[in-house]
């Protein structure tokens, strides 16, 4: 596999009137060919300001300050209108989280899925692209207006969409939070089999560990604008190897044991305005020695991870708290 | 015997249709109690109704057909249950006026209730303690917070008159995982310490799980199964509930 994509030491910083907040604190990841990728953290830790990167669709006051980010070997910053146009319509789909506001609420399904798609479809190929979106009926759907479907159904346009063209990544940010949770799973079923059958990359922004968990080969955790430890998301959600994850882990409601209190993550995740030159997770770690305050873990390798640990071992040594193991 | 807080039996809810078009039923013969210190979890699909059950517990919303009963009585007129009910809902900024300081905002209650200005000081201090806020949350406004401890404010202000009964309406829904965390003990310890007895809808059976005694799935109006938690932990009758929890884990 090779990279498809790749974030290296990426500093995004919003300006307001009195001071600059850094979204993104030297953000390190790559998303490799054909794999699906989960990025996962509480909301304030930048995976949104990530994501909307890879298409440089940051609003006006972000500020690039430190790294570049790599899309099939050319930066995504440093490339021409027209390119960046090309790789906003060729190359990456997006999903967000409400299908209502992705759609244009004043044309027809059929007509929004025919400009996705590019060139001048023919009706029965725009019929088969969503009937691959798992929408019985395709003709209804087309004459339809977007009010007129339901979130599910009007997720699984946006989905179609998104790989309209045959793209080579998909980006989804929270695509099931707005949906009910009895279908949340199969459209997430439908979405994972189309990225396969197309072997394009998919990178799932959330909060849902545990959605996360079935349809994501890898996960990457952000806190405070840095990816803190990425993995293969079976090893990462059940031996995590960063405290940050573990408490993450501690504090999920779906996991929770019977009978068992649930330990939330005491404090709130800071507001970074320069460079972290120490742990941003310190002050609300269980794990923290005097080190965290004083120096600032660079990622390394341990094990299968990439963790910015000082002590990623003793932690992945300590004891496996998981979200799917049974209670000992 | 201590007649529950909130009971309906056989309560139907129709929604008028517009001209010509036939009436909606919303909730479709359901029958449910919720004692004191006890939660109730209701779950299921949007549109199935759990909202529309939520006010009439309320007393917001009159059942067409069926009965309603408060603490062993007729609901009677809302005037009279001021203060002995309360809602905290999906989004704090629902609960708050984005131009009123914290405080004032949990304070209202108590001033509709006519308490006196020294006690309503104090309690305010103590509830907001209460929440796990400091007092100098009192002077912000609801913009100046984050989304959870916008969440506690909404809380406080619906415990401030210590109400019998509260619904919670999707009200961890919004919230982060570990937010959520911290929000879902809060109501847990609260319960514990008040003693009111409370509704907890949410499509979200992980958390209804975790917060209720008993839970009960509502199908489009109808409520399908009431069982304790630990039948949603293992294997729950009805093939609906099954589904709702394959959905979910």
């Amino acid at each position: 596999m090779s990279a498809l994509v790749e974030v290296r030491d990426l500093t995004i910083a919003y300006d307001s009137i009195d001071r600059s907040v850094l979204a993104l604190d030297g953000a390190e990841l790559t998303i490799e060919a054909g794999e699906s990728l989960a990025i996962v953290g509480e909301s304030g830790s930048g995976k949104s300001t990530l994501g909307m990167a890879i298409g440089r669709l940051l609003p006006p006051e972000a500020r690039r300050l430190n790294g570049d980010l790599i899309y099939e070997g050319r930066s995504v910053f440093a490339a021409g209108d027209e390119e960046v146009r090309s790789l906003r319509r060729d190359k990456l789909g997006f999903i967000f989280q409400s299908p209502m506001t992705a759609l244009d609420p004043t044309m027809r399904v059929g007509r929004q899925v025919a400009l996705a798609a590019g060139g001048r479809p023919e009706i029965a190929d725009i019929a088969a692209l969503l009937e691959r979106a798992e929408l019985s009926d395709p003709e209804r759907i087309m004459r339809s207006f977007p009010h007129q479907l339901s979130g599910g159904m009007a997720q699984r346009v946006v989905i179609a969409m998104a790989i309209a063209r045959g793209q080579r990544l998909v980006i989804a940010d929270e695509p099931t939070a707005s949906l009910d949770a009895s279908i949340r799973d199969r459209v997430m079923a439908t979405l994972s089999r189309l990225r396969r059958e197309n072997s394009a990359s998919l990178a799932i922004f959330s909060h849902d560990l545990r959605m996360v968990g079935r349809h994501a080969d890898r996960i990457a955790v952000m806190y405070a604008g840095r990816v803190v430890e990425t993995g293969p998301s079976a090893h990462v959600l059940r031996f995590p190897a960063h405290p940050y994850t573990r408490a993450l882990m501690a504090g999920a409601v779906d996991g929770a044991r019977r009978g068992v209190r649930l330990e939330p993550i005491p404090g709130a995740p800071p507001v970074v305005t320069a460079r972290a030159e120490n742990c941003a997770f310190a002050p609300r770690c269980s794990a923290r020695q005097s080190l965290c305050f004083e120096r600032r873990p660079e990622t390394r390798r341990v094990h299968d991870r990439i963790v910015a640990c000082h002590f990623a071992e003793r932690v992945l040594a300590q004891h496996h708290v998981g979200i799917n193991e049974p209670s000992a | 015997m201590i007649a529950p807080v909130v009971s309906l039996s056989e309560v139907w809810v129709t929604y008028r249709g517009g001209l010509g078009r036939p009436g909606i039923d919303a909730v479709k013969g359901a029958s449910l109690e919720i004692s004191a210190s006890e939660t109730l979890g209701l779950v299921g699909e949007s549109g199935c109704g759990k909202s529309t059950l939520g006010k009439v517990c309320l007393g917001l919303v009159r059942p067409s057909l069926g009965e309603m009963l408060f603490c062993g009585e007729r609901f009677g007129h809302l005037r009279k249950r001021r203060g002995q009910l309360a809602v905290v809902l999906q989004f704090p900024e629902w609960a708050l006026n984005p131009r009123i300081r914290c405080g004032r905002s949990v304070e209202e209650p108590l001033v509709v209730l006519g308490a006196h200005p020294a006690e309503r000081r104090r309690r305010v201090q103590a509830m907001l303690e209460s929440v796990g806020l400091d007092g100098g949350f009192a002077e912000r406004f609801p913009g100046q917070l984050s989304g959870g401890q916008r969440q506690r404010v909404a809380i406080a202000r619906a415990l401030i008159t210590e109400p019998r009964f509260i619904v919670f309406d999707e009200a961890v829904s919004a919230l982060d995982v570990s937010v959520q965390a911290q929000v879902l003990n809060l109501i847990l310890d609260l319960q514990t310490q008040h003693g009111f007895g409370a509704l907890f809808i949410s499509h979200d059976l992980a958390a209804t799980r975790y917060l209720s005694r008993r839970i009960a799935v509502m199908r489009e109006g109808e409520i399908v199964e009431i069982g304790s938690r630990d039948q949603f932990y293992d294997r729950p009758e009805h093939p609906y509930s099954r589904s709702l929890l394959d959905a979910d884990s």
